[in-house]
């Protein structure tokens, strides 16, 4: 495991409830600057949950989520009821924190630059020209400059996959969250995915990944957790990981199944 | 002998004048009787018979020539109601031969003639008489047209993203305008404005009060279909927007209504349609445009024509606007790709 001083994002006693459903039940999970942690589990395990979570794109009702060293995203009102924080600061959190998705969810009315170029654009204010540079650039990285002109509708899924990582780096995140990125591809596709997101690694990305790919996450991970009814039930390096939590039921009757 | 071939003479005028006069008298009995009968044809339904008993009554030399016009109009009459117009004309112009001035024969060869032009020929002259007036009705009519469209969608936005507020009173206001104006007549609220609303201390010109109810209610009905539209995309378009960091305001103007254009255009399309025609109720309150011009030439005039001109141009109307609407509609989803 990578170390610092600081873990980037520390979230303590993250709980989240669809009405009488916990989906995510008291986690902790500190992630240090340039870690990648991969999070496997059945469905329905609230994995999905805790990555939107962090992102806002759930209200959490206990629990704290602190970035950089801040508590961040929550407020509390004259009677103690917390709510969230005002719309501009969840919006500047959100743009330091990339997200990848399942169904890629590209604008499909903009071309692949045009993806790429919104977030500088819109968000950062940035010029025309200025964001079309970093569009290119992300666009290189990913290797998909060629595609630049053409709509998202036209391209494979794992093209698409490509261009949406593309887009989130694009807002240069500090952390980038990655929900099952290869889910939805056809099994040949999820290598140049999977290429992309490696890539990112190796610069040092920090990175939470939710995957059903134990290849990927043996060969990738700083760390696996193992998540079932909304906890985190094992955790450790890969090694250690595949090597001795396979004595744990659970995950061994969930590996089998998968693998 | 001047006296005795004074005499002679006298007695041979006399004598002449003797013979004659029975004969004059028979003749106008004759001809007495030939109408006489002639009315009895007619009465029989009998026309061709009654032309040629008419007929029978020739041109008279002399001064009278009374029962000779008069026959020779009745035969033109009688052709004219059997659409012989062709046999009408002749006999009026044989009239016209002997008395080229006589008014009757003049003002029935007019109508005659009038009578003889073809179908087309008289709808085209009608055409020519109404259209200005239906083309200055018309102009108002587009001009109520365009205004609705320029107001209606963006009231129809703020009352969408009203309805999907979070924020209680504006959703229920929202819902309380689309529930009204969709609730009760267009015709009704028009009058509501026009003739309700100075009871309250509120007047408008009738060009206000037209677009103020076409504008809200228009407005009500896009509201619904703009909202459709915007719950319609997936759910995935505002969480990514969202995630890059937008803000609702953003996400929405960058990336949720740009893509509901496409879905948006039959339904707003239609609406439009609807409004090009629900525009001639505005003519209840005191406005002038293409239905009241139809109306008022058809009251003045009694003739269809005005009619039909205007459900042309009406024609004219929605088949450009659903052209128009079937190009935007592709332009709109050049993006898919198909």
């Amino acid at each position: 495991m990578k170390t610092a001083n600081q873990p980037l994002l520390s979230l303590k006693g993250i709980t989240k409830r669809f009405g009488a459903l916990t989906a995510v039940d008291g986690v902790d999970l500190d992630v240090c600057p340039g870690e990648i942690v991969v999070i496997i589990g059945p469905s329905g395990s609230g994995k999905s949950t805790l990555l939107r979570s962090v992102n806002f794109l759930e209200e959490i009702e206990e629990g704290t989520i602190t970035f950089e060293g801040s508590e961040v995203g929550y407020l509390r009102n004259k009677h103690g009821k917390r709510h969230l924080d005002t719309p501009n600061r969840i919006c500047a959190l959100r743009s330091e924190i990339g997200m990848v998705f399942q169904h890629f969810n590209l604008f499909p009315h903009m071309t692949v630059l045009g993806n790429v170029m919104e977030g500088p654009l819109t968000v950062q204010k940035r010029s025309p020209e200025e964001a079309r540079a970093i569009a290119l650039d992300m666009l290189a990285k990913v290797g998909l400059s060629d595609k630049r002109d053409v709509y998202p509708a036209t391209l494979s899924g794992g093209q698409k996959q490509r261009v949406a990582i593309a887009r989130a780096l694009a807002m240069r995140p500090k952390l980038m969250l990655f929900d099952e990125p290869t889910s939805a591809l056809d099994p040949e596709l999820i290598g140049e995915v999977f290429d992309t997101i490696r890539a990112l690694g190796k610069e040092g990305m920090t990175m939470i990944i939710v995957t059903h790919q134990m290849g990927f996450a043996k060969e990738m991970a700083d760390r696996v957790i193992f998540m079932e009814a909304g906890s985190f039930v094992a955790q450790g390096t890969p090694e250690d990981f595949f090597a001795n939590q396979m004595e744990h039921d659970r995950i061994k009757s969930f590996l089998t199944r998968i693998l | 002998m001047k006296f005795f071939s004074g005499r002679i003479f006298r007695a041979i005028l006399l004598f002449s004048c003797l013979c004659l006069l029975p004969a004059q008298l028979s003749h106008a009995e004759d001809y007495d009787q030939i109408f006489h009968e002639a009315n009895d044809a007619m009465g029989g339904g009998d026309l061709p018979g009654a032309i040629a008993l008419l007929k029978k009554i020739p041109v008279s030399k002399g001064e009278d020539n009374a029962p000779f016009v008069r026959s020779r109009m009745q035969i033109a009459r009688l052709h004219f109601a059997l659409k012989d117009f062709k046999a009408a004309e002749a006999d009026t112009r044989e009239v016209l031969a002997v008395y080229p001035g006589n008014s009757e024969a003049l003002n029935f060869l007019a109508s005659v003639q009038q009578e003889q032009k073809s179908r087309s020929a008289v709808f085209l002259e009608d055409c020519l008489r109404f259209l200005p007036n239906l083309l200055k009705g018309s102009v108002m009519t587009i001009t109520l047209v365009f205004c609705t469209m320029l107001i209606s969608p963006l009231g129809g936005l703020l009352i969408a993203l009203g309805r999907l507020s979070r924020f209680k009173p504006v959703s229920t206001l929202c819902w309380f305008i689309i529930w009204l104006f969709r609730g009760t007549p267009l015709l009704l609220q028009l009058f509501f404005i026009y003739y309700g609303l100075p009871a309250l201390g509120v007047t408008f010109k009738p060009f206000t009060a037209a677009i103020l109810g076409l504008g809200l209610n228009y407005s009500a009905y896009l509201g619904e279909i703009i909202r459709g539209g915007i719950q319609s995309i997936e759910h995935g378009q505002m969480e990514a927007a969202k995630a890059i960091g937008m803000s609702y305001g953003q996400a929405m103007r960058r990336v949720i209504i740009p893509q509901t254009y496409k879905r948006l255009m039959p339904p707003i399309g239609n609406e439009f349609i609807a409004l090009i025609k629900d525009t001639a109720l505005v003519s209840t309150i005191a406005m002038v445009e293409l239905m009241r011009s139809a109306d008022q030439m058809f009251n003045a005039y009694f003739n269809i024509t005005a009619l039909i001109l205007a459900a042309i141009i009406y024609l004219v109307f929605t088949t450009i606007f659903t052209f128009i609407f079937e190009k935007i509609e592709t332009r709109a989803g050049i993006y898919e790709n198909r």
